[in-house]
């Protein structure tokens, strides 16, 4: 289990994180959801021992990050956001230096592995280029197989298919669901709704450095008042008469971001003529209406005030 | 894909003990490895060195008359002071992994700081000697010193130099934290150590300020019980003693600003 509790990190004047806690269970994927500078590296990298809270405490396995940190290294196999790993050499060599680090896998047994991984995700062949020459996906595709073919205990997937292509985005989920079958503790941070949704067992939304929310994405959903979303896009420029909503009691909620209106409902569709009737009426201007069950984009809406895409 | 049914916590655990230097060493050969995808530069330096010390042989023939076997005294100091230049690169090297971010990722692997730096400095230093080996070779045959008692103590002076250079250029690394500062740092350190030292000249030859630092120089330690040895006038216990704090003070202070400087996030 890892605990992070009321953990905070402060650089300089700006607060990464800040007074957050959050327990994982053994065996489960969580996936830290949350917009650019939210604090998931921060978070990451303090639990894996690259940074020092500054305040607060973190344990992996009841070991705390600080007192023991190089018991925790033991346990944890971070895949980090942007590859990190010797440009000179070929996948092959730094997968397999990897395992050298953090296996006690002999020779034959680390090749096996990592043969294993590279055939996966199609770069066997390409196992002697040098990742300096590769593509972006193709070195994040590296990044990602050093935890991969680690299988630690805990494993850590920093964004892991940010430039990487459909299919492989696809093969790489279910290879770290794989893992997880294994019996690897899964955190995966995203800004990728449909990855957050599709990988996870548990969504933990992170804004400003804190956590906001957190449970398993269909209970997100059911948090979220009213259970349908009616999206309006109006001219620009106005001012959008919220009020004028209030008088639905089935309306439970409305937000705007720029031109888009997010009203958080329910019976939409009995609902939705009387809405655009009002509305006109009062000279707002709607170029497009889209009614829909809530998504867990709209959760992490309400949740942050702010949207992804 | 299948992962054949390997379990995760088994497999993967690292046995204690042994290991734990198994993987200093790793860290180590890593270093060393770099060595070796240039070779042609360790031969292009040997042949510079083998071209210098007979052009400076033939020239202080001539000039030098006030200091017998002044030829003896510069060949030796020459490599002395060959090794603690290259020693000073392992700093370039981790302050270069720092700005890309690579340095996050070996801090995540399962050492301890204190034997990451000292896998780095060992790596550094073997680097230096495999470097400087062949140079110590050709002063040796020019010198006639076959004594192998005494080649194996020159050998060991010059490596306590080089990881304890080594040593001083990772604290360097971790502690000085713009670009442009740390190359000016690094630099000036380097001329310092290896010039104001007894490398080159005798103390009684040098300008009075700088006399004043360079009995305290590592390089200095090494020069003059790297000669004393070979000429067999027996053990310059103060030399080695000088050599082993500084690379004591070094790399235990190299371990501290780790801990400090890295894990409050300055280079990410
Ligand atoms: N080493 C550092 N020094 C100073 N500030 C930092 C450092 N690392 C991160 N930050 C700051 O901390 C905040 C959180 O950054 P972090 O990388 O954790 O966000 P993130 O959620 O991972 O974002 P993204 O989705 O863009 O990867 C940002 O404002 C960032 O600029
Ligand atoms: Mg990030």
């Amino acid at each position: 289990m890892i605990t992070f509790n009321r953990a905070g990190k402060r650089f300089g004047t700006l607060d990464a994180v800040k007074d957050f806690s959050l327990e994982i269970q053994d065996r489960e994927i969580l996936g830290l959801l949350g917009p650019n500078g939210a604090g998931k590296t921060t978070l990451m990298l303090m639990m894996g021992t690259v940074y020092r809270p500054t305040s607060g405490a973190i344990s992996v396995d009841g070991l705390d990050v600080v007192r023991h940190p190089n018991d925790v290294r033991k346990l944890i196999g971070i895949a980090f956001q942007d590859p990190r790993v010797d440009g000179i050499l070929g996948a092959f060599d730094v997968l397999n230096w990897h395992l050298k680090m953090t296996t006690g896998l002999n020779k034959e047994e680390r090749t096996e592995r990592v043969e294993q991984v590279l055939r996966a995700v199609d770069l066997w062949d390409a196992r002697k280029k040098r990742t300096w020459l590769m593509s972006g996906g193709m070195r994040k595709k590296v990044e990602d197989c050093k935890v991969l073919a680690q299988r630690p205990k805990i494993a850590v997937f920093d964004e892991p298919t940010a430039f990487l292509d459909v299919p492989s985005r696809l093969l790489m989920w279910k290879m770290i669901r794989e893992l997880r079958e294994e019996g690897s503790t899964v955190i995966v941070a995203t800004n990728m709704m449909d990855e957050a949704e599709r990988l996870s067992d548990r969504v933990a939304i992170v804004n400003l450095g804190k956590l906001v929310a957190t449970d398993s994405p269909e209970r997100l959903k059911g948090t979220t008042k009213g259970g349908e979303v009616l999206e309006l896009i109006v001219g620009d420029g106005q001012a959008f008469p919220r009020e004028l909503l209030a008088q639905f009691s089935e309306v439970r909620d409305v937000t705007q971001v720029e031109n888009k209106v997010t009203v958080y409902l329910s019976s939409g569709r009995l609902l939705l003529p009387k809405i655009v009737e009002t509305l006109t009426n009062k000279g707002v201007k709607i170029d497009s209406v889209h009614l829909k069950e809530v998504a867990l984009e709209d959760v992490f809406l309400s949740y942050t005030g702010q949207r992804l895409e | 894909m299948s992962f054949s049914a390997t379990q995760v916590k088994d497999s993967n655990s690292l046995p204690g003990g042994d290991s734990t230097s198994r993987l200093v060493l790793q860290m180590a050969r890593r270093d060393i490895s770099t060595l070796f995808r240039t070779p042609w530069i360790i031969i292009s330096r040997s042949l510079a060195f083998i071209v210098q010390l007979f052009v400076f042989a033939y020239l202080i023939s001539g000039f030098v008359v006030k200091f017998p076997n002044y030829f003896e005294y510069y060949a030796v100091g020459s490599v002395v002071g060959t090794i603690a230049s290259i020693s000073f690169i392992i700093g370039y090297d981790i302050f270069e992994e720092a700005e890309e971010g690579l340095l996050d990722y070996l801090l995540t692997l399962p050492i301890s700081r204190r034997q990451f730096i000292i896998g780095r400095a060992l790596g550094g230093a073997v680097r230096a000697m495999i470097y400087t080996i062949p140079m110590f070779v050709i002063v040796a045959v020019l010198e006639k010193f076959s004594n192998p008692l005494s080649l194996a103590f020159a050998v060991f002076d010059l490596f306590l130099l080089a990881f304890g250079v080594t040593g001083l250029s990772i604290t360097m690394a971790v502690s000085v934290r713009s670009a442009n500062r740390f190359d000016v740092t690094l630099a000036l350190l380097e001329l310092a150590v290896s010039r104001a030292s007894t490398a080159l000249y005798p103390l009684a030859f040098m300008p009075g300020y700088v006399a004043a630092f360079a009995p305290y120089s590592p390089v200095t330690f090494a020069a003059d019980s790297a000669r004393d040895v070979l000429e067999g006038t027996g053990l310059n216990l103060l030399g080695i003693a000088g050599l082993l704090a500084f690379v004591a003070i070094f790399l235990g202070l190299g371990a501290t600003f780790y801990f400090r400087r890295l894990e409050g996030g300055v280079y990410a």
